[in-house]
């Protein structure tokens, strides 16, 4: 924007006015307690007992951690977890997404009514599918047994408990994915259809040809949030699983919370939070820079 | 049109139409089986198979907000104080987050600065860090700087989890904005904050109503910082009805009542701010007007 010269230093007065207390809020909240958090996971240390002091443990917790099979196995579930979860959500809030940005009657109503569960807290919306999928008097089971199907025991058996969890995230999140689809497909111009209209091609040669690669950058932010979201997802098994059977759906934050709250193990604690925030930044980056890449094209 | 008159394409609608309803059915039947369940006695719960005809019974919406029955019972004060906490923390936080994401959101979208990619990666990754990985640090920081337990401390956690998405959110609604409208008051002897403040931001009234819902949303629900720093007097609705599934059992009527109670303020903000919605979820990356 061609601006005349003396105006440069009012752009400069705003860009560090309108700046500086999200910078300084940001680097408060998170630079200082990740500079704390690597420190301490080369220490043995409980918050506990903070009288018993610190003392150095180099790599001792990172060694610890990555020989320890039980956390492997973490980091396995939450893997499942995240790969069923976003496939589904994906393609449920890319169908649904589709469905709603034609204009219809009673549109602004149903689309309003379908983002209900992703208003709901996570923790209520845990403890309402525990409800209805108990073995016993849950109503899924007596909807199953209703059409000739058996009971299940959903969250008696690790697999089970798993697709549920899925499930209910699915049921949570989808409507999130379908927002942002009918944000993106209704930014598409209305001549670029009436174009492909007038060549006759299918409504299918449309959508994958058209539609999904002309909203791409935006389901992609919808792909990054989820995926991200995913792999840390901690509240929904406080209250839907307890991180049980056994420990069979215990994610990885689940285990972090567990080692610094439950046993206070600051040191071993801190240093899977490094893990784990390693591989959440990483991811983002990757993807973010893809995004970047696609914005260019 | 004539490809819609031919079989196989209106039997790919039935289909397509099947799916949509098969997905309502997914979608709302559990949040209408969370009304219903709000409604019902501790026996009528249990009941085998499940009723649908039922006496209601109020005592799950009589304890969240401490009247009736349990109007003096020690446990609902408890749930009504922390509603308190969620109402002042949430509107609270959502405001200062929102009006910070406001202001760096603008100078986003219209300064190039140093460090501009930088930043906004670093914003947004606040918003992807896993709650429990800075709780470690923070359960220390929190009781040292006597913030622990308290509203204040709750109001910053707000703040922190929202201000990225703000940020971003604003961004997209500031870039649909054209540049002309403050080439033109510069050009006229207006100052760029006047026709920051007198213009622009006017222009994207509909998008800080939308950004609000969001990060409404986000500190409302919020669940895994409330429950780690809080203990006893600023509990969130969230936090205690979790905590209040202990002596007895789980107390499923007050979990679904406080469940209804929890959705309906964020219901109607949805219902305000629809059309804004679908404007601001693009996050400018479709670089359209």
């Amino acid at each position: 924007m061609e601006q005349p010269l003396q105006k440069r230093s009012t752009g400069r007065l705003m860009i560090i006015g309108f700046l500086s207390p999200t910078i300084l809020l940001l680097l408060f909240m998170v630079a200082y307690p990740i500079i704390s958090l690597v420190y301490y996971s080369f220490h043995n240390f409980s918050a506990m007992r903070p009288a018993d002091g610190m003392t150095w443990a180099g790599l001792g917790n990172y060694e610890y951690l990555l020989t320890d099979r039980g956390i492997w196995q973490r980091f396995v579930f939450t893997g499942k977890f995240v790969f069923l979860c976003v496939t589904m959500q994906m393609i449920l809030g890319i169908f649904v997404g589709y469905q709603l940005q034609k204009t219809f009657k009673g549109r602004d109503f149903l689309f309003t009514a379908l983002m209900l569960p992703m208003m709901l807290s996570p923790v209520v919306a845990g403890f309402l599918w525990r409800y209805m999928l108990n073995a016993e008097w849950g109503v899924v089971n007596y909807l199953l047994t209703g059409i000739g199907l058996p009971k299940v025991e959903w969250l008696s058996q690790a697999t089970p408990a798993l697709w549920a969890a899925a499930v209910v995230d699915t049921w949570m999140w989808t409507p999130f994915i379908a927002l942002l689809a009918t944000a993106a497909f209704r930014g598409i111009p209305e001549t670029i259809y009436e174009a492909a209209e007038v060549d006759g091609a299918s409504p299918a040669y449309v959508f994958f040809r058209v539609t999904l690669p002309m909203s791409a950058p935006v389901l992609f932010i919808a792909l990054i949030l989820r995926l991200i979201d995913c792999f840390k997802q901690y509240d929904l098994f406080v209250a839907f699983t307890g991180g049980g059977p056994g420990s069979s759906t215990e994610t990885v934050s689940f285990a972090v919370a567990k080692t610094a709250f439950s046993y206070f193990y600051t040191g071993e604690a801190s240093a899977l939070a490094v893990i784990l925030l390693c591989i959440i930044m990483g991811l983002a980056m990757i993807l973010v820079r893809h995004l970047s890449k696609m914005g260019e094209r | 049109m004539s490809a819609s008159n031919t079989g196989s394409a209106r039997i790919t609608r039935w289909v397509l139409f099947g799916l949509l309803v098969l997905y309502t059915i997914y979608n709302l039947g559990p949040i209408l089986w969370l009304v219903i369940s709000s409604l019902k006695s501790r026996a009528d719960l249990f009941a085998m198979p499940p009723k649908l005809v039922f006496t209601p019974d109020f005592s799950g919406y009589q304890s969240v907000f401490g009247i009736g029955a349990a109007k003096d019972s020690a446990a609902s004060i408890g749930v009504f104080r922390s509603l308190i906490t969620s109402v002042l923390v949430s509107t609270i936080g959502t405001s200062v987050a929102v009006m910070l994401g406001t202001l760096a959101g603008y100078v986003c979208s219209r300064f190039d600065f140093r460090g501009k990619g930088d930043f906004m990666f670093f914003v947004l990754s606040t918003r992807m860090l896993p709650p429990v990985a800075v709780l470690v640090f923070y359960h220390m920081m929190f009781a040292q700087l006597g913030l622990a337990d308290t509203r204040i401390g709750l109001i910053l956690i707000a703040v922190f989890i929202n201000v990225g998405l703000a940020t971003w959110i604003m961004k997209g609604f500031f870039d649909g904005v054209p540049r002309e409208v403050e080439q033109i008051a510069i050009v006229n002897g207006y100052s760029r904050m006047y026709a920051f403040r007198k213009l622009v931001l006017p222009m994207v009234k509909g998008g800080i109503a939308a950004t609000a819902g969001f990060c409404f949303i986000f500190s409302w629900n919020e669940y895994a910082f409330a429950s780690i720093l809080t203990t006893t007097k600023a509990q969130t609705l969230p936090v205690k009805i979790s905590t209040a599934s202990g002596a007895t059992g789980i107390e499923w009527t007050q979990i679904c009542a406080a469940g209804v109670v929890l959705i309906v303020p964020v219901l109607i903000f949805f219902w305000l701010i629809r059309k804004h919605l679908l404007m601001g979820m693009t996050f400018g990356v479709l670089g359209r007007k």
